[in-house]
């Protein structure tokens, strides 16, 4: 009888753990190994708490609103687009909120896996690559089991899309917590290992800026011109519009 | 949001763990010391690395990896250590404590006071 854990059952933690605290804890769950029920134990009590933190880590609270907002105004579009039929159903705002709650979901769970050492001006782009696959997976779900939840595949496919588009313009203007080497504040363990900041040049980054300012401009003008939209919709849009620009002047 | 030098019952605990230990301070040598000072509380070894997070991004602590072992499966320990501001952020609940267990002496007498003074000094053995 060995005392090493299983090697598949240490394959799947290592698999499940960030790469940034993969290491220790897979070290410490080793160190603490009685038995394979014994150590599952540790790792199910352990592993949940640690991605939890790392997403607490890696996440900032006004670039997550902000996307999270981006995200859900891309499927709005589409819905707008599409005639407005599923914007004046009663869980019509809900089913589109659905998707957009995923996408944003694969953007923080991709930013507490990234690699900081890493960090790559595609890799930006890949959190909310991530995202649109998890919403594509769970709408899928829906497709299958219960279509009346579900959104229709032409808004889906358009509101992935947009939300992409916006997402990443957005991630690219606001790199995550491990890209910002000169915020003093950020944890000792993401300035450590990060080999600096994606080097985006500065006349892309200006570009980028006003594309995504002109392009969620466009769609929530248009959106309160037309006559499909919501009142409370249309307050909230309203309202948050002077927030983001504020937002993007203070932060660029 | 909370004021980085104002500490939970539970960063108090992981805290005086980490300078208890001194150099050997690291995730399992860390959760048993938590473990014996929260008696009888149970413990989870992720609580632990949640709370080693928040002390960190609080500045309360610092960490690095030391070598790796082979008693580790020839993986490395993130090791810490307490911070000076993690040094007087536990000074002020140990003062604050302190001024809690006067005024409940106080309130409820020298005799109990006496009786949980046995009852420390027992499970201290």
């Amino acid at each position: 009888m060995g005392s090493r854990p299983p090697k598949r059952i240490e394959a799947i933690v290592a698999a499940l753990l960030p790469s940034t605290c993969r290491e220790e804890v897979l070290g410490d769950l080793h160190e603490r190994y009685r038995s394979p029920a014994q150590y599952s134990l540790d790792a199910v009590l352990a592993v949940p708490p640690v991605i939890i933190s790392k997403i607490r880590r890696t996440a900032d609270p006004q670039v997550l609103l902000i996307q999270a907002f981006a995200l859900y105004a891309s499927f709005l579009s589409a819905a707008w687009l599409s005639g407005g039929a599923l914007l004046r159903d009663d869980w019509g705002l809900l089913r589109l909120a659905a998707p957009a709650a995923m996408t944003l979901l694969g953007v923080m769970l991709d930013d507490a896996y990234a690699k900081p050492a890493r960090r790559s001006r595609l890799q930006l782009a890949r959190g909310p690559v991530v995202g649109a696959g998890l919403a594509l997976a769970s709408q899928g779900i829906f497709w299958i089991s219960s279509p009346d939840l579900a959104v229709p595949r032409w808004i889906f496919c358009y509101g992935c899309a947009a939300g992409l588009l916006l997402s990443s313009a957005v991630r690219m203007l606001f790199p995550p917590a491990a890209g910002q080497l000169q915020q003093v504040s950020a944890p000792a363990l993401w300035i450590k290992p990060s080999g600096g900041s994606p080097g985006i040049p500065p006349g892309i980054v200006e570009a980028l800026r006003v594309a995504a300012i002109v392009i969620v401009m466009a769609i929530v003008s248009a959106w309160l011109a037309s006559p499909a939209g919501l009142p409370a919709a249309r307050i909230f849009a309203f309202l948050s519009i002077p927030w983001i620009v504020y937002e993007v002047c203070k932060r660029a | 949001m909370a004021k980085p030098d104002s500490l939970g019952q539970f960063e108090q605990l992981v805290l005086t763990a980490i300078l208890a230990l001194r150099e050997d301070a690291y995730g399992v040598t860390i959760h048993s010391k938590v473990r014996e000072l929260s008696q009888p509380k149970a413990v989870s070894l992720g609580a632990v690395y949640v709370t080693l997070d928040r002390l960190e991004d609080k500045g309360l602590v610092a960490s690095w990896l030391s070598d790796p072992t082979e008693q580790r499966g020839g993986r490395a320990k993130r090791c810490y250590r307490v911070e000076a501001a993690g040094e007087r952020a536990l000074r002020e609940s140990a003062v604050t404590a302190k001024r809690i267990w006067d005024a409940i002496t106080e309130v409820w007498g020298k005799d109990l006071a006496r009786e949980l003074g046995k009852r420390w000094g027992k499970e201290r053995g």
